[in-house]
């Protein structure tokens, strides 16, 4: 074999074939066998991750069914759209550098980083969505919803106005009182007293994007509760539940899931952020008493009652109703669980992205000095298919997250 | 050919193609990566052995001999630590890999000069992280920083996982690279049974350091996320399972034994072959062997986990699945012996080593399958047995096999001879400490004596203090020939361009290698035969071949760097 000991005079193809390669097909076969290695470790890096997710999903459904509704399925799509565009030009300007066409290839490597940008950008709204609601992972996981959909208090007592999920019962006139799972609570050594009992006192909303109330699981509608007309915002009395029009429960539009397992109650489905905004909720709270009897919430020892007698009256739900109830009911135990999965796998492909953006723009100055000819185009190449392998972990990571049913 | 050449008509080797600081700092040549490498292993080596030094003083007696109980947690979790990721893992590929396996295959260089750099920075990185972690309180976690433990542990946990991350990324590229090479860099009519064993070894370590350590990577990187940001993924408390850091951290480290071992079959094949001077037997079973082993290695990591809460269908299934690791592994050593059957043995230094190999990774192997059965493994699990047995396989057996290579290809690349006799009187202080060492462990162990216990029953006593003794032998003789080999480099013999008559092509390069290592094409010969060698002297082999009466003649390479 040919080496050649000057490091510039090769004699053959571009300045940039290494000296101890014999030709530039050498040192591209290389590179290209090299990428394909380095693919293969990104797969193995990012097994353990599915792993972890098949493993927690099999032994805990309940809430992976529950928790995906905190995703936005939109940006979701919108994201998968905008990386399969850019796995496109990544490959378009493989062609155009094989081709030698530099004006294409320098419009390719722009719309790819764009579309880098751009999933980054979606991403970073979707995160800051979540910091703010407190849907993040681990220890973390504070979204502030009480189970069995109570006023909404937080540990200091107070809800930051977009978190609530609030009942509000339109014969009473106040909210429902709260059914607090007094054990999780209690958990936290911050919390300053347990609060059961909250009014609202305060309410603005709209209502959502196509200006009708969400939809309960039942199938029926409710309306806006009439508290909204008090502070001017809807007109809309209290519809609901065999006509008793003024005692049938109603809804404020939540964002959270919410049920009451006594009184009159309103189930509501997760809404969508935008709306979520304009809802505003100022709730006062009192200091909790000792837990009422005949919560089923405050005393644990009720629960397995609870269940068979659940289990006797009623058919074996289906799995749709089952999701339907992991969709509105509160939050099951180690709901976080999914968010560390999610933030851990949308969070490492969010680093690789990131770097695919570093390497574009690297590719693109090089792209607009003019180095890749023909003869040399192996980064290009290696780069497109790194990102190839990027887009295609998001092309599991998308369903396996967002469009779990 | 243009060849750069000097007055003499020589060209320079890679010593003196630069000199200077910055030469080496900069440097691509994988010859001097491989030296920085070995003498940064070799470091760690002597901070290792001094940690297990101290563990083995402190158990010379029971109760407190000279640390406490803390103290002694940290020491025996860094002895591993150290020698695990700094030391066993990248020795044998990274450091004598690096230095002679692209010249083995007559090529000028590793695929990727500046990926090996980078390999080398992130190892030296993975290793500040350590020592930092050290300065700040070590971790007391055990190497296997086993959950829920290292979550709560005070000590500093943090810069350890970063630097095994780092470390592990550094042992990826290599076996990245060491592909490639293998792959693209053979010359015209190397067809992969032309390949030296020890490449085939560093073939199979690559698959193994490619496809396992991003396990390693990601686990240890979400154990560190846990550790600060409690994410929960292993957490029991916020519903994560410890159990699954035991299945991924297993995962990457039962194949990483085999990042330590393939290589080291490699080396010894090398070795017995030309100190036997004959044919290796069965070339093409153990060059598949390798291969198999590193496909095997995926499949038993589970064996690790008998007793964690594994189901009953997992263990059985690993259980037998660690049964079949024997195979590849019997296939080496009875081809081993073969090839030793009827050879001209020449009892040097690195042949030494290469026979206390063969011996030491029997015993490591078979008490292997020991804890590989079920029943056995419930009353052996976590004793000193256990201790004894991946002793014997990673140092007992890795170990030896780095020192004998270091001694084989020393000369090739330092251009000097180390001390022949005293080499092979530290080989015999590493052979007979190492046992005296570890065989009373398997006693003890196997009567019970829990293993990273700090103070034990008298009954243990005996056996402790052989240990220790042992422990010592084994220390003296491995900081002797750290000094040695150091005083070798400027005052050694000079070394003929083929000392031993070896077959591979590295020993047609000249002495030291030239900056791309070959200043004529290597000649492909035919591999392992040793009858066109002529024996001159003790130490000066001739390749006596009628068609190059000319190389025949040609005079020892001149070092002088």
């Amino acid at each position: 074999m040919s080496q050649p000991h000057d490091h510039h005079e090769h004699g053959h193809g571009s300045r940039f074939i290494q000296h101890h390669y014999d030709d530039a097909q050498h040192q591209f076969d290389a590179g290209k066998l090299g990428i394909w290695l380095f693919l293969a470790q990104e797969v193995l890096f990012f097994s353990a991750l599915f792993v972890a997710y098949i493993l927690y999903r099999s032994h805990h459904p309940e809430i992976y069914a529950y928790a995906h509704h905190y995703l936005d399925v939109k940006f979701g799509a919108i994201n998968t759209a905008v990386l399969i565009g850019s796995s496109l030009t990544a490959a378009w300007a493989v062609r155009c550098a094989q081709l030698g066409q530099r004006r294409g290839l320098i419009l390719n490597l722009s719309v790819t980083l764009l579309c880098a940008l751009t999933f980054l950008g979606i991403k970073y709204v979707e995160y800051s969505h979540k910091i703010h609601e407190g849907i993040l992972f681990g220890s973390k996981f504070d979204p502030c919803v009480s189970s069995g959909g109570s006023p909404l208090v937080t540990k200091k007592n107070e809800c930051h106005g977009t978190k609530s999920s609030v009942v509000w019962d339109a014969t009473a006139g106040k909210a429902t009182e709260g059914c607090l799972e007094s054990a999780k609570i209690d958990l936290d050594p911050k919390l300053e007293g347990l609060q059961t009992r909250c009014t609202v006192s305060e309410l603005s909303m709209t209502p959502g994007p196509d200006g009708k109330p969400a939809l309960v699981p039942n199938g029926k509608t409710f309306e806006p509760c009439p508290l909204a007309a008090a502070h001017g915002e809807h007109g809309a009395a209290a519809g609901g539940e065999g006509g008793a029009h003024g005692a049938a429960p109603c809804y404020v539009l939540s964002f959270q899931p919410a049920i009451c397992p006594a009184g009159p109650a309103a189930l509501v489905k997760y809404g969508d952020h935008a709306v979520r905004r304009d809802v505003g909720i100022k709730v006062e709270c009192e200091a909790a008493p000792e837990p009422t009897v005949g919560d089923p919430f405050a005393d644990r020892t009720n629960e397995p009652a609870l269940g068979s007698a659940l289990i006797s009256e009623r058919p074996a739900p289906s799995k749709h109703e089952l999701a339907e109830q992991f969709a509105a009911g509160p939050p099951p135990p180690n709901t976080n669980m999914f968010f560390s999965i999610y933030f851990a796998m949308t969070g490492l492909h969010g680093i690789h992205v990131l770097v695919g953006v570093i390497v574009f723009i690297w590719l693109l100055l090089r792209a607009i000095r003019g180095d890749f000819t023909p003869d040399y185009f192996g980064p290009i190449d290696y780069a497109a298919l790194y990102w190839h392998i990027v887009d295609l972990i998001w092309i599991f990571l998308f369903p396996l997250l967002y469009l779990i049913h | 050919m243009a060849t750069q050449q000097d007055a003499s008509g020589k060209e320079p080797n890679f010593y003196e193609v630069k000199r200077g600081i910055s030469s080496w700092l900069y440097t691509l040549d994988h010859k001097r990566i491989g030296l920085m490498y070995l003498f940064g292993i070799f470091a760690a080596l002597l901070l290792g052995g001094a940690f297990a030094l101290m563990v083995r003083i402190e158990l010379f007696e029971p109760g407190k001999t000279i640390v406490g109980q803390d103290a002694y947690n940290q020491l025996f979790t860094l002895h591993g630590a150290v020698m695990v990721f700094l030391v066993i893992v990248p020795g044998i590929p990274a450091a004598l890999g690096n230095m002679v396996m692209p010249i083995q295959l007559g090529a000028p260089d590793v695929a990727f000069p500046k990926l090996n750099m980078a390999s080398f920075y992130l190892w030296c990185s993975g290793a500040l992280l350590m020592l930092l972690s050290i300065a700040r309180g070590a971790i007391d976690t055990g190497w296997t920083f086993y959950t829920p433990y290292s979550l709560g542990s005070a000590t500093s946990v943090l810069p350890a996982l970063m630097g095994v991350f780092l470390l592990g990324f550094s042992s990826i590229f290599t076996g990245l690279n060491f592909l490639v090479t293998v792959h693209k860099f053979r010359p015209q009519g190397m067809g992969w049974f032309q390949l030296p064993l020890n490449v085939w070894a560093l073939y199979a370590t690559a698959i193994v350091q490619v496809l396992a350590t991003p396990v390693l990577g990601i686990t240890v990187l979400l154990l560190f996320v846990e550790n600060f940001m409690h994410i929960g993924i292993f957490d029991p408390q916020l519903g994560g399972d410890p159990v699954l850091f035991q299945h991924f951290f297993w995962f990457y480290s039962h194949p990483a034994v085999y990042i330590m071992i393939i290589p080291a079959m490699g080396v010894i094949s090398e070795l017995i072959s030309t100190f036997s001077r004959k044919p290796v037997f069965g070339y093409r079973f153990i060059a598949y062997s390798s291969i198999s082993l590193a496909l095997l290695s995926f499949l038993v990591w589970g064996h690790h986990l008998f007793v964690s809460g594994q189901s009953r269908l997992a263990t059985m299934v690993f259980s037998a699945l660690t049964f079949t690791v024997g195979i590849p592994s019997a296939i080496k050593v009875f081809n081993w012996v073969a090839t030793l059957y009827k050879g001209d043995i020449r009892l040097q230094t690195p042949m030494l080593y290469a026979l206390s190999f063969v011996l030491l990774f029997t015993i490591g192997g078979l008490t292997g399958l020991f804890l590989g059965i079920l029943a056995v493994d419930v009353h052996l699990h976590d004793t000193y047995f256990v201790v004894a047995h991946f002793h014997y396989v990673m140092m007992g057996s890795t170990l030896v096999a780095f020192l004998g290579g270091m001694h084989y290809w020393w000369p090739k690349i330092i251009g000097r001879m180390y001390p022949e006799r005293l080499g092979q009187l530290c080989a015999a202080g590493v052979f007979f400490g190492f046992n005296l060492t570890f065989l009373p462990q398997f006693v003890m162990g196997a009567r019970g004596m829990p293993r990273r216990y700090w103070d034990y029953d008298p009954e243990f006593k005996i056996f402790h203090q052989l240990s220790t003794v042992g422990a010592v032998v084994l220390g003296v003789s491995i900081f002797v020939q750290g000094i040695y080999f150091l005083w070798a480099a400027k005052n050694g013999a000079r070394a003929n361009d083929n000392p031993w008559g070896s077959s591979t092509l590295e020993w047609q390069a000249p002495t030291p290698p030239t900056l791309y290592n070959f200043t004529t094409p290597p000649e492909l010969r035919e591999l392992y035969n040793y009858d066109h060698f002529e024996e001159r002297g003790e130490l000066d082999w001739v390749y006596a071949d009628p068609k190059n009466s000319d190389d025949a003649a040609e005079e020892p390479a001149s070092s002088g760097h």
